[in-house]
């Protein structure tokens, strides 16, 4: 029960937002109020119930469509517990952060919360068709938020992200179709192991099931969708596209194509690994090119959510822990570094790394708390990005070695590019005389800021937070691939 | 052959029609221009067809009577009710602009008549039968469509309606005789035991003819040309009612010729509706895309939508058969909801794409409405045309054949295909700026008490598809 009213109350907050009267303060603050409740339940959760999330533990079963056997099922298992966490946490951060966002912001606030029903109920879905409805909940949302709130390339983006995901997400309904027809139901748990498909027809159904997730992700290939959606987003939005949405593609192929269907991913699974290092290094290297912060942040983004694809791919306790470990942490590192763009963009009026400089001495918080989330992405120890880069590349190496090695020189390209842009952004004089005035990073910006930072860094340092948490629904995984 | 009592009740739904259409003109002649009291007639009829089919069917009435010609069973009590009730709408969208006319209550017959000749229609199982209830719901719709006299182009779009209309009917009856011919009857289950093994080419033509036929009522491509200058042209009510109420029932009654009439000679007929159905997609989407008139978009995406359909049909083969038929059955009231809604919304904003601009800022309520509609139709969940589109794949991932693996390929791209026109809509109302000056037709209550009530509708469709599906399953068909 618990589980369907976080995923819900988000609805009933959507609904309240459009009946509130037009008054800044309130809507702000009553959308503050509705964010912070599946957040706080979400919470409770964790603390009540975080040692028994080894099978799907809060669960709710109703029968909805019988002759399909298609059900209205939901429970929290330790697999999508700490995106679930993170979906409720980042929307809440993102509108602390919607401060860009002054026209139609109740509509935009409504709009924000049917997207947080769609991403609460994919992490918490136990039933495919529900885990597709659920994944495409948040598609019209996006789609919205992206254009009628980004800036001038905003059309172009938004439909463009929209065609490249539905066409993702229709074929991969396709093959849930297929498997469920095939094995006579949808519900997940029934379906495990690959719910007594054969080898070929698991092969015939992962092939589209992968190929809709990696859309999502973006995998390599197909990301060209993502950097001018990412580029045109007022901050708020990035919060939530790229620390949550990517994650549906990274969460379904840990959650359904590997354990659900294990014989056929795994004729696949040496591809994902090298499509998992082709995002690692072309992300890190178009990185290093951009001019723009925010693209270099988008890439940056690609590049990390490479290691999730190597860890998933390795099949082995290792990998996979670290795959799952690093959803959540990419989510944090991702928008902490996004909302401080957003906050360097308005302060200095511009996001050219070219015309930055200078801006530990002008705005020491901000400027700093940049470098922590370019460390953290550069995996440094002690935050969280360590943690699970090194167990992914770790697992990848045992399985895959060359794929592992390649994984590993991502660290230091990720290094190299980082770096690189804190010595020109950070450091350095100041390019611009137009921002000398320009001001340190504001009580509500910081609150945005600094929760992400600190979980960056109590993740870093206490792992064993969230993987005791994931690690029996990692090897219940397992064992139905037959790994250890 | 007796007429008992049990008849009458078989009749209710018809009676009922017949009772209202007489009712609505005699009112219409003596009471000098009662518009009110008209349309709330109207409006009653309507929904007492649906009523009553909704009574027989939950008391599980059926039963064939008149030798075996008329058959009522859940599958046509169903299609009925979906009649009645999008006859309801169009009521209610017609209610002012008729008022206005002057002509209330001829329009409103010619609806109801349709109504009576669609509820015939789906319980018909003699073939000559079903060629007179396609003309008795075929006919007044010419009228309806060319009714506009204030619009040129709604006699243009009348005549074109007209002309191919008569010629469909020609080629329907055409084959129709023949396959008299061949088996010797018009009973479906005399016509059975013809259609089986290897057809003769007598009995191939007539059935290559009967589709031909039923593809031009249902604007399926190659046979749609009539489609976008009739619903372009049409009053915004007629067009609305015409692409779904008729074209549910015409649906409902080509599967019930498929399945009892000749389900031997399956391979045949899967195979032609296969191939119509890819074509329709095609044709309905990649023309849609070129419009810039709102009008002929979702008479092009109507084309589409009857391939979806027909994709369904394609599924009838071997274990598939009874998803197919729930596919129909869903996909049918889906569309209804939908369909309806999006047409009935440009009496409220106009014809023009571009006349959406900006609506989401000028009136959220209504943007919102006309974006569910526009997504529903797309096929995005939890929206009434997803499941729709869900059951086809259903159905055809049922059957293990590969050309209609083909023709489920064909759907998933067209559904992709089809996002730029739908979401255009979507993108003018809430991404562009309101274009100064242009005044939103002034608004009868009752058109927006539909738009408002088929958009609620079609969101809450995610919690009917349940008990339609179990519906479906028990449908009396097979």
């Amino acid at each position: 029960m618990i589980t369907t009213v976080t995923i819900f109350i988000p609805l009933l907050g959507a609904i309240l937002m459009l009946l509130l009267p037009d008054d800044e303060r309130l809507m702000r603050y009553s959308a503050l109020g509705v964010a912070a409740v599946p957040f706080l339940l979400v919470t409770y959760v964790y603390f009540a119930y975080g040692d028994d999330l080894g099978a799907a533990a809060l669960t709710q079963d109703f029968t909805w469509i019988e002759s399909l056997n298609v059900g209205y099922r939901v429970g929290l298992d330790g697999l999508g517990f700490g995106m679930f966490f993170l979906a409720a946490l980042l929307t809440l951060l993102a509108i602390v952060a919607s401060w860009d966002v002054r026209e139609n912001l109740k509509q935009y606030y409504a709009i924000l919360f049917v997207a947080e029903v769609g991403m609460l109920g994919v992490f918490a879905a136990q039933d495919l068709i529900l885990f597709y409805i659920f994944f495409e909940i948040t598609l019209i949302p996006m789609y919205l938020l992206v254009g009628i709130w980004g800036d001038e390339n905003r059309r172009q983006a938004a439909i463009k992200f929209f065609i490249y995901t539905f066409l993702g997400s229709t074929v991969m309904l396709a093959g849930f179709l297929a498997f469920g027809i095939i094995a006579g139901g949808y519900s997940m748990d029934s379906l495990s192991a690959g719910g007594g498909l054969s080898r070929t027809a698991q092969i015939a159904v992962a092939a589209p099931i992968l190929f809709g997730l990696l859309v999502k992700v973006p995998a390599v290939p197909l990301h060209s969708w993502l950097l001018d959606v990412y580029v045109s987003s007022p901050t708020s939005t990035n919060v939530v596209l790229s620390g949550v949405l990517p994650k549906l593609g990274t969460y379904g192929i840990i959650r359904i194509a590997i354990p659900l269907l294990p014989d056929g991913v795994q004729p696949f699974l040496p591809y994902l690994a090298v499509l998992g290092v082709v995002n690692i290094l072309y992300g890190a290297f178009v990185a290093f090119l951009q001019p723009d912060l925010k693209a270099l942040v988008a890439y940056s983004s690609i590049s990390s959510l490479g290691y999730i694809l190597l860890g998933a791919a390795s099949g082995n306790a290792v990998g996979l822990n670290g795959a799952v470990f690093q959803q959540v942490a990419h989510g944090l590192y991702s928008a902490l570094l996004f909302i401080l763009v957003g906050v360097i963009a308005a302060r200095t009026g511009t996001r050219r790394i070219a015309e930055l400089g200078g801006l530990a001495t002008r705005m020491p918080w901000a400027g700093g708390l940049l470098a922590l989330g370019a460390l953290a992405a550069m995996g440094l120890p002690g935050l969280a990005i360590f943690v699970s880069e090194f167990m992914s590349v770790m697992g990848g190496y045992t399985t895959f070695p060359v794929q592992g090695v390649l994984g590993a020189l991502g660290i230091i390209f990720s290094a190299m590019y980082l770096l690189y842009m804190l010595a020109r952004v950070i450091f350095g004089p100041i390019e611009r005389p137009a921002y000398e005035e320009a001001t340190d990073a504001g009580p509500v910006e910081m609150a945005a800021v600094v929760p992400l930072a600190v979980l960056l860094l109590v993740l870093g340092i206490f792992p064993a937070l969230l993987v005791s948490i994931q690690r029996p629904a990692v090897e219940a995984v397992l064992s139905t691939i037959g790994g250890s | 052959m007796a007429l008992t009592g049990e008849t009458f009740v078989a009749l209710l739904p018809e009676l009922v029609a017949t009772g209202f259409v007489i009712l609505v003109l005699l009112v219409g002649v003596f009471g000098e221009k009662n518009v009110g009291l008209v349309v709330g007639l109207a409006a009653l009829g309507s929904l007492a067809v649906a009523g009553s089919a909704a009574g027989l069917l939950a008391t599980g009435f059926s039963g064939s009577f008149f030798g075996d010609g008329f058959v009522v069973d859940s599958f046509a009590l169903y299609f009925k009710i979906i009649v009645g009730a999008s006859a309801f709408f169009a009521v209610l969208a017609a209610a002012r602009w008729s008022g206005e006319t002057g002509d209330a209550p001829e329009y409103l017959t010619l609806i109801l008549s349709v109504v009576l000749g669609s509820v015939l229609l789906v319980s018909m199982r003699d073939l000559f039968g079903v060629f007179l209830a396609i003309e008795l719901a075929t006919i007044p719709s010419y009228a309806m469509v060319a009714f506009d006299r204030s619009r040129r182009e709604s006699a243009e779009g009348g005549m074109k309606y007209l002309l191919t209309g008569v010629i469909a009917s020609s080629v329907l009856l055409y084959g129709i005789v023949l396959i008299y011919g061949v088996s010797g009857s018009a009973n479906l289950s005399d016509v059975a035991g013809t259609f089986s093994g290897d057809l003769s080419p007598v009995a191939l033509l007539g059935l290559v003819l009967l589709i031909s036929g039923f593809a031009f009522k249902l604007s399926v491509a190659p046979f749609h040309f009539w489609t976008p200058d009739a619903y372009q042209g049409a009053p915004t009510s007629a067009a609305a009612f015409l692409s779904v109420a008729p074209k549910a029932a015409t649906f409902a009654i080509l599967l019930r010729i498929f399945l009892e009439g000749m389900p031997e000679a399956a391979r045949t007929w899967t195979a032609v509706v296969a191939f119509l159905a890819v074509l329709a997609m095609f044709v309905g989407n990649l023309f849609a895309l070129r419009q810039r008139n709102v009008r002929r978009m979702l008479a092009y995406s109507s084309v589409a939508h009857s391939g979806y359909i027909l994709a369904a049909f394609a599924a009838l083969r071997g274990d598939a058969i009874p998803t197919a038929v729930e596919a129909v059955l869903i996909y049918t009231a889906a569309y209804a909801l939908m369909n309806m809604g999006a047409f009935l919304a440009i009496d409220l904003v106009g014809e023009d794409a571009k006349s959406f601009n900006g609506l989401f800022r000028t009136r959220p309520a209504l943007a919102l409405s006309v974006g569910v509609f526009m997504a529903a139709l797309t096929g995005i969940p939890p929206f009434s045309g997803f499941f729709g589109k869900a059951w086809v794949i259903l159905a055809g991932a049922q059957t293990g054949s590969v050309v209609v693996y083909v023709v489920i390929g064909a759907l998933v791209v067209n559904t992709v295909l089809s996002v730029p026109y739908y979401f255009g809509i979507i993108r003018n109302m809430f991404f562009e700026e309101p274009i100064a000056g242009e005044p939103l037709p002034s608004t009868a209550g009752a058109v927006r008490f539909a738009v408002y009530t088929l958009a609620v509708a079609t969101v809450l469709f995610v919690f009917f598809v349940g008990p339609l599906s179990a519906l479906a399953g028990a449908s009396g068909l097979l």
